[in-house]
């Protein structure tokens, strides 16, 4: 499963570089005379409202969707892990402080999030990249917190304090090397995840323009033309195939990493 | 565990039994239609509603003193008016009213109803107010005659007397209820919120209820006076999606769709079931571009709006909708309109284009905002359109960023004037050609919403403007607004690209349907088969 | 510790948390470059000077943006969110109107898919590695995975265009009208109108979406109910349970699932925010006019009172469910009584 999983998500990488070399048509190119029309031998995946081919579009929307979920995933994790070590390490005032303030940002549901930073700033990729990376700090922030209380008393931490080590120096290379594999896989089982919240906003026409090819948002146009199975039916197909090669991926690596769950 | 079983085969049950009940339709005491039709209600004030779907709805609940023939807008006929008067020098209306007339109280509709009516939609200043600017004065020497007075001569007066907006309502009723006709009735008046959930009229329904994106409901009024209408409700179902509002109709949930568009029809040709309508529809999509600079910036050059013009794919529109290509503002189908029938329109030309936007100034193109409604309107999606527009310009260098917006917030700025670059769909007001006025300087549209003002018209261009509103011959009137039509193809802040074709689909079993140019819907007309 | 010091703890932990939702909601509503006037009032009151002033003087405009605040949490404390510009309502009323609609449809959602959700997770768990925990898991991997758009498409394609089995969208048929208002649920205002015909239309009505809400939200339930059954089935009174000779099934369902399911429960409160998305998003494709709707057109037509509204309500029903579930687990959790 794992090994499926990495496939796929190495194919997607694959299209994500190669998707203007492979793709048939130009994904903004329009043909109005050829609208519409079902999945056939021109255009495998069928065309668009305006004889845009789909195939290439969905090439294309690689490149918009994968980094989107990439990007909140990066972000959120590195917020996270700042906060959470901060916290974890100096304790006290401190912690309280930034854990009462990450508890507060895991009050706001993504969506909701989303729906008023797109009221206040406007629609766009990047504001609903900013507002899911509002929420999908806390998370890490609550995991890097709760390891790095649990190394920052070790030995080896005690070692380097003692041996007269700043903050800054224990902190980046003694206990933080000690709390990355955790969070990455975090991340990992939450890529699929962030992807799925991504196309959810552009669906809701809270992400890209309406002509950029980007999947959530051919989905939600294609509502109009719901009779054309295939302009939603396809991009819809390949969120989930993307965000399944992910879990699977996540899932793999828990399995592996996990003690409890191994074997008998 | 057996609990369990028992419990797992009584929701299975419950899920048949559901499931079951789908089948089998439910009696109906009542006659009622159901429209599936995409909701753009801006307000059922008649003073202060004016969309397409208010004039639906405003048809039925309320009555204006003259009317069109069922059909089409060949002729002014009585209403609440039983015959007028036109004085010698065409300045003075004078109405007698039908006396068995009532409000769906049962009160009489009186003279004083009409004047309060008329002065409320004046002082109100919402958006159909500008309708009610020709007249100065209006009186009631009696409560069964209206004497309107106008400020100058207006050949199409009476045409526009059958606009909704022109609606009677009940004065004591909408007094009662905040409503003022006084001069500062703009911000005195609260009968607005009322008038969103009740009627006060004197038409062959009532509103029952106006669920906002939901449904309006209309019922029968049992005063009516005239006619009655065969269908004792009417709800007007808010499917903004013309895909469903196709399933729905298959499916038998509701009677009429709407909003079929022109890829839709093939599928439903063949299905018994369902009646087709196709008419030539009157609205106008255009590109609207701001005069002023510092709204407008690079398409306030009048050379650049020639080249936008000249930059768009007709025939690509008419592939998308059907219709024609209007060669102005001017509505294909109202008398003298240029048109691509008879070759009077812009036809496409790059290279023209691209030569004007070099002249103007911007040899590579330049960067723009298009603002317009995320809205489907009469089965046309302004979200393809304006991706083609953004298609076809990015073929002479203009990079066209879209920005749809909401519906209500888009037509806002839209009359406020506040965005540059829009595009938009336009109904005509009066069904006679001065209703191409609005989009000459001093008209409303080039006034308020494209800045193109009277101070910076040339004399020849106002003088032709004041020609065409006085003229009253047939062929003089087709040579002037001839005339205003090529003066705008070369210089206007407007660029219409298509005028569709409207398809409209019924169950089978329902009768009756018209197509109205005027109010698009007469739900009272509307019947059932059998 | 006494369950009263734990209830108070919890409570000075919950206050401020309340009052920073508040603090949040204001900063984004005034992140807008916009003049609030503008942004707040009806286009056709601008020009109305009483409204301009009475508006200007109710959210004390005039003051400094901390005085403001306070002045609109006084308000806030009043139950005063302010009127919505778009339906010209107040905001507190358009969330009791809308807000009925959203629980109806999580309700049938949330149990509906903790059904399947624990059923399927305890097969897997139970039959572990054999086919049946194979395709439960692959399944559940579909259900989390599978962007809930398009399951509601796929629903509304074959169920209700092709084989027309179920209802399309909307909560009640077009001829349907609502029930007389008592809670504002359908199912249970129409049950108590003894209106039958419309109890059936509601509940047609709720099968299709509320499949495609329990389809998602089953598939994380699922997979949780899964690996953590299969954690407390490895553990020493398990061992011993099997022991003393009790069958299989009883071991499992009565040792095993109770504390198997304390981590579901607790995963059910942070769920929140996962059914919030499905709601949104499928209220937007059944036509459901519920509280997402409600926000949504207020995000698209800048209606900051409503999105204000909206925001704190969702957070401050987040922070009271996670004091709820804190509050269980005194009972559940006997660490914490011991502390």
């Amino acid at each position: 499963m794992v090994l499926a999983g990495l496939l796929v998500v190495v194919f997607w990488l694959a299209m994500l570089l190669l998707a203007p070399l492979l793709a048939p048509y130009d994904p903004l190119a329009q043909n109005v005379r050829n609208r519409l029309q079902p999945p056939g031998a021109l255009h495998s995946m069928g065309t668009d409202e305006l004889g845009r081919d789909i195939f290439s579009r969905i090439l294309h929307g690689t490149l918009v969707t994968l980094p989107a979920g990439l990007a909140v995933i990066a972000f959120g994790a590195l917020i996270g892990i700042v906060v959470g070590a901060l916290a974890g390490y100096y304790g006290g005032l401190l912690d309280d402080l930034l854990m009462r303030i990450t508890e507060l940002f895991m009050a706001f549901p993504t969506i909701i999030l989303a729906m008023a930073l797109a009221a206040a700033l406007g629609p766009s990729i990047q504001n609903a990249v900013l507002a899911l990376v509002i929420v999908w700090w806390p998370a890490y922030a609550r995991i890097v917190r709760g390891l790095v209380l649990d190394v920052k008393h070790r030995d080896y931490v005690e070692a380097a304090r003692s041996a007269g080590a700043g903050d800054f120096y224990i902190l980046s290379r003694t206990i933080l090397p000690n709390c990355l594999a955790p969070a990455l896989i975090l991340a990992t089982l939450d890529v699929g995840n962030a992807i799925l919240t991504f196309a959810g906003l552009s669906f809701l026409g809270l992400g890209s323009a309406p002509e950029v090819p980007e999947w959530g948002r051919m989905v939600s146009i294609a509502i109009d033309f719901f009779d054309q199975w295939w302009m939603w039916l396809y991009p819809g197909a390949v969120i989930a195939s993307l965000v399944m090669a992910f879990n699977f991926i996540g899932d793999g690596l828990r399995d592996l990493l996990d003690p409890r769950l191994r074997g008998k | 565990m057996k609990q369990a079983r028992q419990w797992f085969t009584g929701l299975l049950l419950l899920i048949l039994a559901l499931l079951l009940s789908a089948i089998g339709a439910t009696a109906q005491d009542e006659q009622v239609v159901v429209i599936g039709h995409a909701e753009s209600t801006d307000s059922l004030d008649p003073a202060r509603g004016y969309t397409g779907t208010t004039a639906i709805v405003h048809r039925a609940i309320y009555e204006t003193l003259v009317t069109f023939p069922d059909a089409d807008a060949s002729a002014i006929e009585p209403r609440l008016a039983t015959s007028w008067t036109i004085s010698e020098d065409g300045l003075v209306y004078t109405f007698t009213l039908n006396p068995a007339a009532v409000f769906s109280d049962g009160s009489p509709v009186e003279a004083s109803d009409v004047v309060f009516s008329f002065n409320r939609l004046k002082n109100v200043q919402g958006n159909p107010s500008f309708l009610a600017d020709p007249i100065a004065s209006i009186e009631a020497p009696d409560a069964g005659t209206v004497v309107i007075t106008l400020s100058a001569i207006r050949p199409s007066f009476l045409a526009e007397l059958t606009n909704n907006a022109f609606s009677v309502s009940n004065a004591e009723v909408v007094q009662a209820n905040g409503g003022t006709d006084a001069a500062d009735a703009a911000t005195a008046d609260a009968a607005g919120a009322w008038l969103d959930a009740n009627s006060a009229g004197s038409g062959p329904y009532i509103l029952e209820e106006w669920d906002k994106t939901v449904r309006t409901v209309l019922v029968r009024n049992p005063n009516y006076y005239g006619e009655a209408p065969f269908f004792d409700r009417v709800i007007i179902a808010n499917i903004p999606e013309s895909a469903a509002q196709k399933i729905a109709l298959e499916s038998g949930e509701i009677d009429v769709a709407l909003e079929i568009t022109a890829d839709q029809v093939g599928d439903m040709e063949s299905n018994a079931d369902i009646s087709l309508f196709k008419s030539p529809g009157l609205a106008v999509h255009f590109i609207i571009m701001n005069q002023d600079e510092s709204i407008g910036g690079p398409v306030s050059n009048p050379l650049v709006q020639r080249a936008i013009r000249l930059a768009l794919d007709y025939s690509g529109y008419l592939d998308l909708w059907g219709g024609v290509t209007p060669g102005s503002n001017l509505a294909v189908g109202l008398l003298g309109a240029y048109s691509s029938l008879d070759g009077t329109a812009v036809t496409r030309d790059l290279d023209a284009a691209r030569a004007l936007l070099a002249e103007a100034g911007y040899p590579d193109g330049f960067e723009i905002t298009l603002e317009y409604p995320d809205f489907t309107w009469q089965g046309v999606n302004m979200n393809t359109n304006a991706q083609k527009i953004q298609a076809d310009l990015a073929e002479v260098g203009i990079t066209v960023t879209l920005q749809p917006g909401e519906l209500q917030v888009a037509l806002e700025r839209y009359r406020a004037g506040e965005a540059g670059f829009g595009y938009w769909f336009w109904g005509p007001d009066i069904l006679d050609p001065l209703d191409l006025l609005a989009f000459l300087p001093g008209g409303k549209v080039a006034t308020e919403r494209a800045k193109w003002l009277t101070e910076n018209a040339s004399a020849d261009l106002l003088d032709l403007i004041n020609q065409a509103s006085l003229a009253t011959e047939a062929t003089a009137r087709v040579e002037i607004f001839g005339q205003l039509q090529r003066y705008m193809q070369e210089n206007a802040p407007f660029a219409p690209f298509v005028q569709p074709d409207l398809t409209v689909a019924t169950r089978a079993s329902v009768a009756g349907y018209v197509w109205h140019p005027q109010w698009a819907l007469d739900v009272a007309l509307l019947s059932r088969a059998g | 510790m006494s369950f009263q010091r734990y209830l108070v703890r919890r409570l000075l932990l919950t206050l401020p948390l309340l009052l920073g939702i508040t603090v949040v909601a204001f900063l984004i509503a005034n992140a807008v470059p916009a003049d609030p006037i503008n942004a707040n009032l009806p286009p056709n009151q601008l020009n109305n000077e009483t409204i301009v002033r009475a508006f200007r003087e109710k959210w004390g405009l005039d003051k400094p943006p901390v005085e403001q605040y306070f002045v609109y949490l006084g308000n806030l404390l009043r139950g005063d969110m302010g009127r919505s510009i778009k339906s010209g309502e107040p905001v507190l009323a358009d969330i009791a109107k809308y807000l009925p609609a959203t629980i109806e449809l999580s309700t049938v959602g949330i149990v509906l898919g903790m059904s399947l959700g624990i059923f399927f997770g305890v097969v897997s768990a139970v039959w572990r590695n054999s086919p049946v925990d194979y395709v439960v898991r692959f399944l559940s991997l579909i259900g989390v995975s599978f962007p809930i758009f398009l399951l509601a498409l796929l629903g509304l394609t074959i169920l209700h265009a092709e084989l027309r089995l179920l209802p399309g969208p909307g909560r009640l048929g077009f001829t349907a009208s609502e029930p007389p208002t008592v809670t504002g649920l359908f199912v249970v205002d129409s049950l108590l109108a003894s209106d039958f015909d419309t109890l059936r239309d509601a509940l047609r009505r709720l099968i299709l979406p509320g499949f495609v809400l329990a389809l998602y939200l089953s598939g994380i339930i699922a997979r949780i109910t899964r690996s953590s059954l299969l954690e407390v089935l490895g553990q020493d009174y398990m061992r011993t349970a099997r022991a003393k000779g009790l069958n299989e099934r009883n071991v499992i369902l009565r040792h095993g699932l109770s504390n198997a399911l304390i981590p579901v429960v607790t995963v059910i409160g942070l769920m929140y925010g996962n059914l919030l998305v499905g709601s949104v998003l499928i209220e937007r494709i059944f036509a459901w006019p519920g509280i997402g709707q409600y926000m949504f057109r207020a995000s698209t037509s800048q209606d900051f009172p409503a999105i204000m509204g909206v925001s704190m309500l969702i957070a401050f029903i987040y922070v009271v469910v996670n004091f709820v579930v804190d509050l269980l687990y005194y009972f559940i959790d006997p660490r914490i009584r011991l502390a």
